[in-house]
């Protein structure tokens, strides 16, 4: 639905305009306390992931300089996980009457936009650490396929949210598929012990046979601290603007509606 | 006259009767475990990427006479490039297929005693691979400098 500058900023729009006037909270744009403190934070540890990363963390023994892959490919793919978790628990908050609210769907929204940005960066470092280690960009075997899976799932997923409809029906279309989709999270992450691929199993699942050097371990875990926090400022922003989108929506609605009734009156 | 199309709260209950709801999440759950069974269960061998090396002739699905992808670690001493190809043969639980592959340059990390995956067809009792892929392994170490001095591969070292 086209929506003209004048639905918002014109004072005279006739008509009831309750309801959440979501966009007066915001006013100066969707950043707050917490956000910039959040934003700084982020920044910082990025800055730290680039030190320890790039420089303090040694190169592996068969893998050389190629191994630093792994910080971004690793963190990437927590985060992914991670938001499409997120985006499951809120939209099973959305379906449950008792605590039904749109906040929920806006905040399953923006974990998946932001899980599938992660998961593309995933698949963009996989592809170029598997051209350096395996000697190819692409493999058809079974974490490489089911991560892709996955991938398309959830671009499926954010094609569902644009189906149209009010933003109740918006909500309950995506919630059950989001709940369906969680569900290859497992299969993604057991691919590996499930069938025979190419894709190594995951040198940290047991925390008493770590198969990490240990400064790779620490610059490991600064990359998923950093990527957490990026994620986190990430899906409050873009939550923010999904809320302001939506009341936009209501208050073009509502003014086309008046404007259509004004005719019928005069 | 109301014609805003939007709900303003979750939808009345009772449109989807209790019992339809109960069956169709049933239905759901039925499925999903059917799906679940037959792809962790008995979609194995043909979602496995590879036999190994020992499996060649012997196991369902990776008969000897097609094409067929095989893994095995590369033995140590056993790489020669001659005339545009490369002489190699790997070896898993105690089984060792000599591997010509049809190219010099293998890519990736190749190296002896490291574990690759061959792509090709069996011929004569020798593996004919267009095709190679490096499986390396999930540990990590860090490079020692001292030991770069030695002329074999870091995946021969690392096994010692």
């Amino acid at each position: 639905m086209p929506v003209t500058d004048n639905a918002v900023t014109d004072n005279r729009t006739p008509g009831d305009l309750s309801g959440s006037d979501i966009t007066g909270a915001f006013k100066s744009g969707t950043g707050t306390r917490f956000t910039r403190l959040l934003g700084i934070a982020t920044i910082a540890s990025m800055a730290l992931l680039i030190v320890f990363g790039l420089f303090v963390s040694p190169a592996d023994v068969i893998q050389g300089e190629s191994v630093r892959i792994l910080y971004i490919h690793v963190g990437t793919v927590w985060v992914a996980y991670l938001a499409f978790s997120v985006t499951a628990l809120a939209s099973a908050a959305f379906l449950w009457k008792r605590t039904t609210s749109l906040i929920w769907d806006r905040i399953a929204g923006a974990s998946a936009e932001v899980g599938v940005l992660f998961m593309a960066l995933t698949l963009f470092a996989g592809a170029l650490w598997g051209r350096l280690a395996w000697g190819k960009f692409w493999v058809w075997d079974a974490r490489v396929t089911t991560t892709a899976f996955l991938f398309i799932t959830y671009i499926g997923y954010l094609a569902v949210r644009g189906l149209g409809g009010s933003h109740h029906q918006r909500g309950r279309r995506s919630a059950v598929v989001a709940l369906l989709a969680v569900l290859e999270i497992p299969l993604v992450h057991f691919s590996v012990k499930l069938w025979r691929g190419l894709h190594q199993d995951s040198s940290v699942t047991d925390t008493t046979k770590v198969k990490l050097h240990d400064q790779m371990l620490f610059s490991l875990f600064i990359a998923v601290i950093a990527f957490t926090l990026l994620y986190s400022w990430l899906v409050i922003h873009r939550q923010r603007v999904m809320a302001m989108q939506d009341a936009l929506d209501d208050k073009g609605l509502d003014y086309a509606l008046q404007q259509r009734r004004d005719e019928g009156d005069g | 006259m109301d014609l805003s199309p939007r709900a303003t709260g979750p939808v009345a209950p009772g449109r989807l009767g209790n019992r339809r709801k109960v069956l169709s999440i049933g239905l759901l759950v039925a499925v999903l475990g059917a799906g679940g069974l037959v792809v962790t269960k008995f979609l194995t061998s043909s979602l496995d990427y590879y036999c190994n090396v020992d499996e060649v002739g012997v196991k369902a699905g990776c008969e000897a006479g097609r094409r067929l992808r095989i893994q095995g670690t590369v033995d140590e001493g056993s790489v020669k490039a001659t005339n545009g190809v490369t002489h190699f043969t790997v070896t898993f639980n105690h089984v060792t297929v000599p591997v010509v592959y049809d190219s010099l340059d293998p890519g990736g990390l190749f190296q002896e005693c490291i574990p690759v995956v061959v792509h090709g067809v069996m011929k004569d009792g020798v593996f004919a691979g267009d095709e190679v892929e490096v499986k390396h392994s999930n540990e990590y170490t860090a490079k020692n400098k001292s030991r770069l001095t030695t002329a074999e591969s870091p995946a021969c070292s690392q096994r010692r």
